[in-house]
């Protein structure tokens, strides 16, 4: 039985996670990379597709910590750098780190709304990227032409946060659930 | 931290010394079997929904077609023989007698992120794809192959701003190099003294991947500076990419 001690401000609700069971998430990933190598491309507007690997990366990240967020988009990472054959660890580097900071964002009031989480996924199209192509150059690679990158990727953000804003809105289980904030 | 460090540092590893790496390998051969079931099942898939949606056309052609039933029987023989030659089988079927060790392969999937210009190929090193090959198809070069993997492999097409070929212009045999740039293709380092023209047939000259002669593209732009050392010319691909089907790995 707990009693509170007088004179003491009630601690903080505890911040629970619910992360979903490891082989739900290795099979949606699997399903996912698929998808994002075989529809993502008839899907393209204005030379722009939508990640799903990264929505499920953000997704996964606010359901855990930081450490999840880091792991799971290191293997999400990994998956996208397979299937392109040439990026070397451009996409795990990006995704990895993507994923962490979607980690570290769980349970603030950041994954609290769609206000808030439908930027978010745009603003995370945009990071990526941009770690991307750092490490693309790093590695000695070309990147195309920065003003048709740029107008693609602008339109890959705003893609991405629609999905997210329809998701969010007709799915209720992609929501965020945990209890307490940071 | 650590295992994710460990992984970068194994695909970084394996991207300085030109080979997949075991994680790329293990991935690319799972997933590999997935993408030509996805694939597949995205093709009946939209051959279905094409069908769905155009029902209400069909219903009222088939009662036309009723009525030439017994006209169109008398066809049905010549249109077995047509549907049995389709075009892009045929025009492979053509490609392979020009070159009889080529393997034959079908296009599964594509850059996950459309970075850049790579599609994935449902022939690996088990079927004898070597890196470096080069890819064509009935309408002329595909790309080269830049990763191989048990089963599968990634080709990178022409149009990529990475792909650097060989390439001359038939008319005058003017050399260059064939660059992508991103939905076409430019012809870089032509001698000045070329007369380049709208219309000019571009082909591979003698290289590491393709042998000479294979078409690239046509000429639809020249950029020609006065004083600047080379010219160079905008160049139509005489592959449709936007629908990439069968192509054609080219033995060495």
């Amino acid at each position: 039985m707990h009693t509170r001690v007088p004179g003491r401000a009630a601690a903080p609700p505890a911040l629970l996670f619910d992360p979903p069971a490891w082989w739900k998430v290795a099979l949606v990933l699997l399903a996912v990379a698929i998808a994002q190598a075989t529809i993502a491309k008839h899907l393209a507007f204005r030379e722009a597709v939508p990640s799903f690997v990264l929505l499920l990366v953000l997704w996964y990240g606010f359901r855990t910590d930081a450490v999840a967020g880091l792991l799971f988009g290191t293997i999400a990472g990994v998956c996208e750098d397979a299937l392109t054959g040439s990026t070397g660890a451009a996409w795990t580097i990006s995704t990895a780190i993507v994923g962490a900071l979607a980690g570290r964002t769980a349970g603030t009031f950041i994954s609290e709304s769609k206000t808030w989480l439908v930027p978010y996924a745009a603003l995370a199209t945009i990071a990526r990227y941009g770690i991307y192509a750092i490490v693309i150059r790093a590695e000695g690679q070309t990147i195309l032409l920065p003003a048709m990158h740029a107008h693609a990727l602008l339109w890959q953000a705003l893609y991405n946060a629609l999905i997210a804003f329809v998701l969010l809105t007709f799915v209720p289980k992609t929501g965020v659930s945990r209890v307490g904030l940071r | 931290m650590i295992v994710a460090a460990a992984v970068a540092l194994i695909q970084i590893e394996a991207a300085r010394s030109g080979k997949p790496s075991f994680l790329n390998s293990t991935l690319t051969t799972v997933i590999g079997f997935f993408q030509t079931g996805a694939s597949s099942g995205l093709d009946a898939a939209r051959d279905a929904l094409g069908s769905v949606v155009q029902a209400p056309r069909l219903a009222h052609d088939n009662a036309e077609l009723e009525a030439r039933n017994r006209a169109l029987e008398a066809e049905n023989v010549r249109l077995r023989e047509a549907v049995s030659q389709q075009p892009e089988i045929a025009a492979i079927d053509r490609a392979l007698q020009a070159e009889p060790n080529g393997i034959v392969a079908g296009t599964i999937g594509f850059d996950p992120e459309n970075q850049s210009r790579i599609v994935t190929i449902d022939k690996g090193w088990q079927a004898g794809v070597r890196l470096d090959a080069g890819v064509i198809n009935a309408e002329g070069v595909v790309g080269r192959v830049v990763a191989v993997e048990p089963f599968t492999s990634n080709v990178l097409l022409v149009t990529d701003a990475e792909s650097k070929v060989p390439a001359v212009v038939q008319r005058g045999r003017w050399w260059g190099i064939a660059t992508g740039t991103n939905t076409r293709v430019q012809l870089q380092y032509v001698s000045q003294d070329a007369q380049l023209r709208r219309g000019d047939i571009v082909v591979t000259g003698e290289g590491r991947s393709f042998h000479a002669g294979l078409p690239i593209g046509r000429v639809v732009q020249v950029f020609h500076a006065e004083g600047a050392l080379y010219q160079a010319a905008l160049v139509e691909p005489s592959v449709a990419f936007g629908h990439l089907g069968r192509v054609l790995v080219l033995a060495h």
